[in-house]
C-alpha cells in the first residue's frame, strides 16, 4: 500500500510537478479555445467592468407598526420624524423630534450619541420612527440605521407620514 | 480497519463528489466567460489586466482537475490542484467579507447577490470542500479508477 503523500518528499515533489503540468496544460488549452471562440474574451480587459455591488449598510432589526395601531398613550414611546426639516416644521406628531434621514451619509456619531442620550433621559421603552412613507421609506431606513448602531426596540410606521395623515394637518 | 484503509475508502466518494462539483462549477464559467469575468472583477482583488486571464484559464483548470478526479487518473495532482484552488477561493471570500461586500460568490452559475450572497457559511462550505480535497490527496489509493487499473496491470506484468 502506498504511503501518505506527506511521508515522502520525492513523492510530494512529483505530485507538485504533475499538478503544475496539468494546470499549465489546462491554461494553454483554455487560451487556445478562447482564441477561436466567437465570444472569447480579450486577454487583457480594455475597460473596467461595471461592477454593481450595493454599499454595505449598517442595518439592525426594526419592527413595522401600522399607523392605525400606533398607540402613543401606552408605554413610553420616543418618536422620531425622519423627514426633512421643512416637512417636520409643517406638521408632526406631538413630541416627535426631527432627525432628517440622509440617504448618502450616515448619521454623524455626535448626533447619534445625543439622540441616544435623549432616548435614555426620556425613559422610553420603545423608539418609533416615521418617515416620508415613500418607497424606499426614510423612516424605515433611519430605523434600521440607528438600530444597527446600538439603539434598541426600534419600530417604524409602515407608510410613514401619509399613513399618519400628517399631510392633512398642513 | 486501519485509518489508512478507512481513508482510502472514504476518498472514493469524496473524489467523485468533488469531481462532479468542479465539472459542474466550471461548465457555467466556460459557457459564459464574460459573466465569470464580471464575477472575478467584483472581488476587486486582481488588477484589471489579470481579470480576463483568470476568467479564461481558471474554469479549464477546474474542469480538467474535476474530470481527473472522476476518472481516478492522477488523483493526487488533481486533488492538490483542487485544494490549492479552494485555498485561493477561501482567501478571496474572506477578503470580500471583511470589506463588507454584498455580492454573489460566483462559484457556480453567475447569480446576483440577492440569490446567492456570500457569507461566513460560504467560507465554512469551502473549508469543508478543502478538507475533502486533502482527504483525497492523502488517502486516495486508486480504488475504482484508472490509477488503480494501471497499478494492477503493473503488478501482473
Amino acid at each position: 500500500m502506498a504511503r501518505p503523500v506527506g511521508c515522502d518528499v520525492k513523492v510530494l515533489g512529483r505530485v507538485v510537478a504533475e499538478a503544475t503540468l496539468v494546470a499549465g496544460t489546462s491554461a494553454a488549452l483554455a487560451l487556445a479555445v478562447n482564441s477561436v471562440r466567437s465570444d472569447g474574451l480579450p486577454l487583457v480587459a480594455r475597460t473596467a467592468y461595471e461592477v454593481l455591488v450595493p454599499c454595505p449598510e449598517p442595518g439592525g432589526e426594526v419592527t413595522p407598526v401600522e399607523a392605525g395601531e400606533l398607540n402613543l398613550t401606552s408605554g413610553r414611546t420616543f418618536l422620531i420624524d425622519a423627514r426633512a426639516s421643512d416637512e417636520h416644521g409643517t406638521a408632526h406628531l406631538p413630541g416627535a423630534i426631527n432627525v432628517p434621514y440622509d440617504w448618502l451619509e450616515p448619521l454623524p456619531e455626535p448626533e447619534l450619541r445625543a439622540l441616544a442620550r435623549s432616548i435614555a433621559a426620556s425613559r422610553a421603552t420603545r423608539v418609533v420612527v416615521y418617515g416620508d412613507g415613500e418607497r424606499p421609506d426614510s423612516g424605515e431606513h433611519l430605523g434600521r440605521e440607528i438600530s444597527g448602531r446600538g439603539i434598541k426596540n426600534v419600530e417604524f410606521v409602515r407608510g410613514g407620514a401619509p399613513a399618519l395623515r400628517l399631510g392633512d394637518r398642513r | 480497519m486501519s485509518l489508512a484503509v478507512a481513508a482510502s475508502r472514504l476518498a472514493v466518494p469524496a473524489r467523485w463528489y468533488l469531481g462532479v462539483l468542479f465539472v459542474g462549477a466550471a461548465w457555467h464559467k466556460i459557457a459564459s466567460p464574460e459573466s465569470f469575468a464580471v464575477d472575478v472583477a467584483t472581488y476587486d482583488i486582481l488588477p484589471l489586466g489579470l481579470v480576463n486571464l483568470m476568467a479564461i484559464t481558471l474554469p479549464w483548470i477546474e474542469i480538467v482537475a474535476g474530470l481527473m478526479l472522476l476518472l481516478g487518473w492522477r488523483t493526487r495532482p488533481a486533488s492538490l490542484l483542487i485544494a490549492g484552488m479552494m485555498l485561493v477561493f477561501i482567501v478571496a471570500l474572506a477578503i470580500a467579507l471583511a470589506r463588507g461586500l454584498d455580492m454573489s460568490c460566483g462559484c457556480f452559475a453567475s447569480q446576483g447577490a440577492a440569490e446567492d450572497p456570500i457569507s461566513y457559511l460560504t467560507v465554512l462550505r469551502d473549508l469543508a470542500w478543502l478538507a475533502l480535497s486533502v482527504l483525497v490527496l492523502v488517502g486516495d489509493r486508486g480504488l475504482v479508477g484508472l490509477d488503480g487499473l494501471r497499478r494492477t496491470r503493473r503488478v501482473h506484468a
